[in-house]
């Protein structure tokens, strides 16, 4: 495939000094190319550069197979558009107006719009599904929509690429998404290669083909987003200290290395919510008995909590059992997350059932009558909001 | 890209009905009142040229009134392209200081010119001197504005160039002869009077060609709106833009200030006043837009100081500012900011 934006040998930087030495990027037609990584690595110095807004400090920049500062402003204009994190200070000017400032380097020398001109800006608006704003002011428009006409005007610019520094900072989470989705259909639908900064790890992780790691004035790694990102590369790229990037889920947990005050008996994902209720709540937590293939116990080792672990669908051995017996007599009391109950985790029903402590089960009061018959130390409770307040009522007494 | 075409040109008749109405009243109000078809008579010959109707609107009313209109729209569109250029809405020449930059150096030539040798104050001299004087505190302005982006620090640094120059003005003041001084004190006060024929001339060949050239340059400028890195990225050589937008405005700040003084606050609220009548930042429609208003403003400014307090002659600084400044607080308080 052809390469629309290649580097060699590039380092970038200001005023002759590199802030970011190496930078390896080889975009094909129709990827999604994005670097993460925290706040001030750089990841706009390397933007600017390939844009070539910035003169890198070695190297060279090559748009197609021309280096980007040979070729002329309006030339480089109708192949690359650029979508910035400056605010736009346009005042008395309608989104539409903003839209079709991207024909600039097709209009003539009075800027004179033709109908082709109208055409391709409404066009550009309804691909970001920005028609409904056009007649509004460009200033009275939400963080979002605003995004999304500065990408209309990018799209009015008829790019084979296209340069987004942080698109989706300050956006609410629907935005986010939005903007991302417009991105990826660009890529899809189009062929058109994408390159963005992004500090959001999860968005970037599900969203993007290709993903490099900038910190500390290097490259950490670059590759596709499975193999390059892991638990252990974003909390050390990012610094993150008590917590922690689950990679499968894409989410960030929050670690509780606490030791156990609490046992949590879990399994297919009704653990998760009580983990981070009682994180929450300041209690150290310990799970169990959870085979390795289980949501719950997954999230759990993202949350460094401690876990009575049983290997893929094996049923439960004596030792695991003893372990979590041993954990339930040392806690204070323990929670029956209502997990569904099958041959190789009924263990779990028996121990609770023989727990001296205080239980509190979210199944059905029917249910806890035949599952525990009439141990009274087996608490009903509604919901895991509910099971705040009891457990705050626990510890008043 | 004007959102309601009929209403851009209907405003658009309006200035320019506008701009010839005040211009007659201009020639034809005053210490003797003068009627319409005497002055279309006079205006297009006709009429003896021995008449005091003759000599009043010839000699003094007509220059006057057009060098009023010329001054205005120069003003005006300086104002514009300082605006665009520091993407910032309160800046015009004389709140940069450029006027003063330029009054420094009429002052040398006004003041001072016989004494380096010259034997006679052309107005190509006045010119350029305003020029230099312009120059050199856009100048003092563009290399602040390389180490500092703060807009306020910027205004603050122009004011300051501001300050000195009008403090070596009156020291320079000091050392004048007193005729001298009396014509330098009217001057710097700024007024349309005392305009000859020929300082009309020159004004209208210096003035016109850069009104012209401000016009070609909307493309650019409406690039320039989005910043300069939006610009550059859709093609717009923004370096040359930039210099050629200080070249203008301190060109046609320095034809004004040259033969009228400073004249404050046309530049800035010309410009405003545009843009909220015709509700558009879109530069092709703003700088015809500035060129009639800042023409019809100095026209009106200029009818006021001189029938007011009839026949004394209000300096046109005093009417400017008291016109333009509540007009300035009004736009900076405005919920619509600009």
């Amino acid at each position: 495939m052809k390469e629309v934006i290649h580097t060699q040998d590039l380092n970038v930087g200001y005023d002759k000094k590199t802030v970011i030495s190496d930078v390896k990027i080889n975009a094909l037609k129709g990827q999604v190319i994005c670097l993460i990584g925290p706040n001030g690595a750089g990841k706009s110095t390397i933007l600017r550069t390939l844009a070539g807004m910035l003169a890198p400090v070695n190297g060279t920049v090559y748009i197609g197979q021309e280096d980007i500062h040979s070729v002329r402003p309006g030339a480089l204009a109708k192949q690359m558009a650029v979508v910035l994190t400056e605010k736009l200070n346009v005042n008395m000017t309608s989104a539409y107006e903003v839209a079709a400032m991207g024909r600039t380097p097709y209009t003539g020398f009075f800027g004179k719009l033709t109908e082709d001109d109208h055409r391709i800006v409404s066009e550009s608006m309804q691909t970001v599904g920005a028609m409904n704003l056009a007649g509004r002011d460009f200033l009275s428009l939400s963080d979002g929509e605003k995004q999304k006409v500065l990408i209309a005007r990018a799209l009015a610019q008829e790019p084979q690429l296209i340069v987004l520094d942080e698109p989706t900072s300050h956006l609410d989470i629907k935005h986010k998404i939005e903007v991302m989705r417009i991105l990826n259909r660009l890529s899809n639908e189009r062929g058109m290669t994408v390159i963005l900064a992004l500090h959001d790890v999860d968005i970037a992780v599900k969203s993007c083909q290709f993903v490099l790691l900038v910190k500390d004035g290097k490259i950490m790694a670059q590759g596709r987003p499975e193999d390059v990102v892991g638990k252990d590369t974003i909390s050390s790229l990012y610094d993150i200290e008590g917590a922690m990037f689950d990679s499968v889920m894409g989410s960030l947990e929050i670690c509780n290395e606490k030791s156990p005050d609490v046992f949590v008996a879990s399994g297919a994902g009704t653990g998760t919510p009580v983990f981070r209720l009682l994180s929450r709540m300041g209690y150290g937590v310990v799970t169990g008995i959870l085979h390795k293939n289980d949501i719950d116990c997954h999230i759990a080792e993202s949350m460094k909590l401690t876990i009575v672990s049983e290997e893929c669908f094996e049923p439960v051995t004596d030792t695991n059992r003893a372990v979590a017996a041993d954990y339930l007599n040392k806690t204070a009391f323990a929670i029956d997350t209502n997990f569904p109950l099958g041959t190789y985790n009924c263990d779990n029903i028996e121990l609770l059932r023989s727990s001296v402590k205080p239980v509190f089960s979210l199944r059905s009061p029917g249910e806890i009558e035949r599952l525990y018959g009439n141990n009274l130390n087996v608490t009903y409770v509604s919901s895991v909001g509910r099971l705040q307040e009891q457990i705050s009522g626990l510890s008043a007494v | 890209m004007a959102k309601k075409p009929f209403l851009t040109a209907m405003w658009f008749i309006i200035f320019a009905a506008g701009v010839a109405l005040i211009f007659l009243f201009n020639v034809g109000m005053g210490s003797a009142d003068i009627t319409v078809p005497e002055i279309l008579r006079i205006v297009f010959g006709g009429a003896d040229q021995s008449e005091t109707g003759y000599l009043i609107i010839q000699r003094i009313r007509l220059p006057r009134a057009l060098a009023g209109m010329c001054g205005g729209a120069a003003l005006a569109i300086a104002g514009f392209l300082l605006q665009t250029y520091f993407s910032n809405p309160i800046v015009e020449p004389y709140v940069l200081g450029i006027s003063s930059g330029s009054s420094l150096f009429v002052g040398l030539v006004m003041l001072g010119g016989i004494t380096f040798g010259f034997q006679r104050i052309t107005p190509i001299f006045l010119f350029i001197g305003a020029f230099i004087g312009a120059a050199a505190i856009m100048l003092i302005i563009l290399f602040a504005a390389v180490r500092v982006k703060n807009i306020i620090t910027l205004l603050i640094v122009g004011l300051m160039a501001g300050y000195v120059c009008g403090a070596a003005t009156s020291i320079l003041s000091t050392f004048a002869e007193r005729e001298q001084l009396a014509n330098f004190t009217m001057w710097s006060m700024g007024s349309f009077a005392g305009f000859t024929w020929l300082h009309l001339k020159i004004m209208y060949a210096i003035v016109c060609p850069m009104l012209l050239l401000s016009f070609l340059m909307a493309k650019p400028l409406n690039a320039l709106n989005m910043g300069d890195k939006y610009a550059q990225s859709m093609g717009i050589n923004v370096k040359v833009a930039r210099y050629s937008l200080i070249f203008i405005s301190s060109v046609l700040t320095a034809a004004v200030t040259a033969f009228a003084g400073p004249v404050s606050f046309i530049g800035l609220a010309v410009p405003h006043i545009c843009r909220i009548i015709f509700h558009t930042s879109d530069s092709r429609i703003l700088i015809p837009g500035a060129i009639l208003g800042g023409a019809f403003m100095a026209s009106l400014c200029d009818f006021a100081a001189r029938n007011i307090l009839s026949p004394a002659d209000l300096p046109l600084g005093a009417v400017t500012a008291v016109i333009g400044a509540p007009i300035v607080v009004f736009l900076l308080t405005r919920k619509e900011k600009l």
